[in-house]
């Protein structure tokens, strides 16, 4: 399999704050990655790394081999990367298909978007409130569309940060199968979750990050053995 | 119909179909015809209200769409308009050098936007602080021509004239052997209706289109709209340049209309106008914009009988009635009223019909 | 001349140091004029993030109101009182009726303020006139060489130093400070332990309206007043508050003697108008390259994100 993702000794401080503080991630193509710690770990930092909302204090991104460091954020995603925040980020004064529509129309034209736009409906479940205002959706409602968005970019790579927050136990399992699902069809993904059930639902490997740094990795079952992690996130929990 | 045409109507406009394009084209028409009917005073009046709507359609893109308030569009206003002034003075009416001057007035302040623009935008200059520089910007351009008083200040034959302000320039004349046609009077006002007409119908299929679609999602979230793949700052920065060639636009039309510009055009005072039209209107509708700047220039007119002070003092009451109680403008909180209100009406009859004969 | 050290001078040094008083006098004169614009506006900006457009107005409120009261009578120190007190009862006024309204419509507050600033530039010009007959200028004059300054506005850089001492002390020392600077900190926290929110908010448009009002009066006697001064004090206000960025006690000082030095300058060499052309570029500059201002430059310095 080859690499999709790889970061290499990747730092962030602010001021003397490390949030992120040497960390060497690889993810291969196809893969379902779960990326767990306790609050301020740097979960979501590492995400905006990748992505980059901001600059790395030193260190290097590589997607597909490409030296993407120093790359403007859109032209990031016009690679093939695509994230759900953690604070739903939808367009919350337009209807559930305009939003639908902003995201579809980049990789998409005519009567092909309209066909994309049908099936991203049907896979949220959401085509009979199409013409509802995105402000108006419950908060599970809202985490699916910006799936779907991310999705509609038929990105090589996704990533959730928190795609279940504040969703009952049967819209997190519904989520999770959604997440298989994508992944089954060929996406990477990498998730970020407190969830352990949903963790344990999805994910074949699991990272932990612990004050900015990769503190273990692996299955989850070698993970969960591993008292160290226990104490310092599950034992909480 | 064509795929671009069709974007007349779209989810970024208010107002569609057979009977809402009739009425507007029966509008234009009246308008069109009305110099057969009115005396020449008022048409030079008309004239006056519609040079204005362009540089409030500029802010309404800039702003309700792209969600970017920008309180110095007389900047661009009067950069035009002494532009104009500088050169078909010093160039003549003779052939069609005043279409030159009217393009070099359009030209100047795109190349100020683009300057201004890329500053902000991709200086990481947001929200109110854009608001604050492009102020700054009128006010220093203001300032700078109310002290070129002195006659060292004439490029070429042009004096700037300081506080006074410049005139007598030429209008726009197109050769035509004998008799050139000079627009002034009915033909300077077909000009200005034809292009406010242009400028509407260019503006809906805009903000229809994948482009208005991807502004309207920066102003709804930018931060998605990036992640989305878009590049923001540069729809911004172009954004920024449409409205402010508009706001030239206006400036342009205005120095032809009065035969004059002064500082004062810039002035704090000015740049409060047009902000006053498209809120009261509703900045996120051109059309709305359109109507309310028309009306609301009328009203000043109107107000203005016994000095300007009274028209000013309305027009910041109707400003704060609209922020207080319709935020989304007047026009536009109306207009969702009534088509609520039928769409209420249809859902309360819809189903009786149904049901009827089952019953 | 009373000044002896004239006689123990040679006539070309006397020359370049009363050349150098004039320079730090209009220096002076000019962070006096910025620091009293700037406080009320600032105080707002900082507190609520409220830009009151309608700033210029209270100053043109206590200015009028000082110098009527003055005309019919009144010592001029009560004067200045009045019109302090009439800008800070207005304020209270409109906050009630509509700022309170728009805290959280950043846009919508700038517009409204702006209506408001033009409904009563218009309506002052309605009702009063396009000027009134001014006030004589109190404490004369002094001499320097072939310059004659104004013991008056020589004054007014003291009063503004004692003004900020005075504020600095409100906002460390007393209650309203400290629960407002918690309510700019984190109004929901402040909102947990007890602060009310609203009472401050509107407390502090109060205290912003009186000062601005207090800087119309300071001035009152120096200058003409007309309907239109508001827009006079609102650009210089503005600058300085930009540049001092939202803490006042940190950044309008510094912001202020910058700015003057920069207007001094110009304005020295190439006339006022330049001068005030000199701010306005300088504050494109600053929200450029410090957006938020000198005060949140030294924060982030010391430690902060």
């Amino acid at each position: 399999m080859a690499t999709i993702l790889q970061t290499r000794g990747l730092k962030k401080y602010f001021g003397g704050l490390r949030a992120i503080n040497g960390v060497d991630l690889v993810i291969e193509e196809g893969e379902l990655r779960c990326l767990i710690g306790p609050n301020g770990a740097g979960k979501s930092t590492l995400f905006k790394l990748i992505l980059g909302s901001y600059p790395p204090s030193a260190g290097a991104i590589l997607f597909k081999g490409d030296d993407i460091t120093t790359l403007q954020p859109h032209l990031r995603v016009q690679r093939g990367m695509s994230i759900k925040f953690q604070v739903p980020g939808i367009f919350l004064q337009l209807p559930v298909e305009q939003n639908l529509r902003i995201a579809l129309q980049r990789p998409h034209r005519g009567a092909a978007l309209d066909q994309a736009l049908e099936r991203l409906l049907e896979l949220i479940d959401l085509g009979h409130q199409r013409s509802e205002l995105a402000a108006n959706l419950s908060h599970g409602q809202q985490q699916w569309l910006e799936i779907a968005m991310a999705v509609a970019l038929q990105p090589a790579m996704l990533l959730l940060d928190e795609p279940t927050a504040g969703m009952s136990p049967e819209e997190t399992f519904k989520t999770g199968e959604l997440v298989k699902k994508l992944n089954a069809s060929g996406m990477t993904i990498v998730v970020i979750e407190h969830d352990m059930a949903f963790v344990r639902q999805i994910a074949k490997r699991v990272t932990v990050l612990h004050f900015g740094e990769v503190f273990d990795d692996g299955s989850l079952d070698k993970i969960v053995r591993n008292e160290d992690v226990v104490r310092i996130y599950l034992g909480k929990v | 119909m064509p795929r671009w045409l069709s974007l007349v109507d779209g989810p970024q406009t208010l107002g569609r179909g057979p009977a809402f394009w009739f009425v507007l084209g029966v509008i234009v028409l009246v308008a069109a015809l009305l110099p057969t009917f009115v005396n020449a005073f008022a048409i030079t009046n008309l004239t006056y209200f519609l040079v204005w709507v362009f540089m409030a359609l500029g802010l309404s893109l800039i702003w309700g769409y792209a969600g970017i308030l920008s309180f110095g569009q007389t900047a661009f206003f009067g950069l035009a308009g002494y532009t104009y002034g500088v050169i078909s003075i010093n160039l003549g009416d003779a052939g069609l050098w005043t279409w030159f001057a009217l393009l070099l007035s359009l030209v100047l302040p795109a190349m100020l936007a683009i300057l201004v623009g890329y500053f902000m935008f991709y200086g990481g200059v947001r929200d109110v602080f854009v608001g604050i520089v492009t102020l700054s910007i009128t006010l220093v351009f203001e300032t700078f021509m109310a002290q070129t008083a002195g006659p060292e200040w004439t490029i070429g034959s042009a004096r700037l004239n300081g506080f006074n302000g410049m005139s007598n320039m030429p209008p726009l004349t197109f050769p035509w052997g004998e008799n050139p046609i000079i627009f002034d009077g009915t033909s300077l006002f077909w000009l200005v209706l034809a292009l406010v007409v242009l400028v509407y119908v260019g503006l809906r299929i805009l903000v229809n289109s994948r482009f208005g679609n991807v502004l309207v999602a920066i102003r709804e979230n930018p931060e998605r709209a990036e992640m989305l793949g878009y590049n923001v700052r540069l729809y911004q920065l172009f954004v920024f340049v449409i409205g402010s060639v508009l706001a030239g636009l206006s400036g342009v039309l205005y120095t032809l209309w009065g035969s004059y510009i002064t500082p004062s055009s810039m002035g704090l005072t000015a740049a409060a106008l047009p902000i006053i039209w498209v809120a009261a209107g509703g900045r996120k509708d051109i059309t709305a914009t359109l109507f309310a700047t028309v009306l609301l220039t009328w009203l000043s007119q109107q107000l203005a009988v016994k000095g300007s002070q009274y028209a000013l003092i309305w027009m910041g009451v109707i400003l704060l009635v609209v922020v207080l109680f319709a935020p989304e403008g007047l026009f536009v909180t109306v207009w969702k009223k009534l088509r609520d209100g039928r769409r209420m009406r249809q859902r309360a009859t819809a189903p009786k019909t149904v049901s009827l004969p089952s019953a | 001349m009373r000044w002896s050290i004239a006689h123990f001078l040679p006539h070309a040094q006397m020359t370049f140091l009363v050349e150098a008083y004039a320079f730090f006098y209009q220096l002076a004169d000019s962070f006096a004029f910025l620091v009293l614009c700037g406080l009320g506006l600032a105080i707002i900006f900082g507190m609520m993030g409220v830009i009151n457009l309608a700033h210029g107005e209270f100053i043109m409120c206590g200015a009028y109101v000082t110098v009527l009261s003055a005309r019919a009578g009144l010592p001029l120190p009560f004067a200045m009182l009045c019109g302090t007190l009439a800008a800070g009862l207005v304020g209270l006024i409109l906050e009630f009726l509509i700022i309170r309204r728009l805290y959280h419509r950043l846009f919508d507050s700038i517009v409204a303020t702006w209506a408001l600033s033009l409904i009563a530039t218009q309506g002052m010009l309605i009702v009063a006139g396009p000027s009134i007959e001014g006030l004589k200028t109190p404490f004369g004059s002094f001499e320097l060489g072939e310059y004659s300054f104004s013991v008056y506005r020589a004054l007014l850089p003291l009063i503004a130093l004692l003004l900020l001492g005075a504020l600095y002390w409100l906002f460390v020392r007393t209650r309203f400070g400290i629960y407002s600077r918690a309510t700019i900190q984190d109004a929901d926290m402040a909102r947990a332990l007890g602060a009310n929110t609203r009472r401050i908010y509107s407390q502090t448009f109060t205290l912003g309206a009186a000062l601005a009002g207090l800087t119309g009066a300071l001035y009152a006697p120096t200058i003409t007043a007309v309907p239109t001064m508001g827009q006079a004090f609102i650009v210089q206000s503005f600058v300085t508050v930009v540049v001092s960025g939202a803490d006042v006690m940190l950044g309008l000082a510094p912001s202020a003697a910058v700015l003057a030095f920069i207007q001094s300058l110009l304005a020295k060499s190439y006339g006022q108008l330049i001068g005030q052309i000199g701010l306005l570029m300088t504050v494109i500059i600053v929200v450029r390259v410090l957006p938020k201002g000198i005060s949140g430059w030294v924060l982030q310095r010391n430690g902060g994100r």
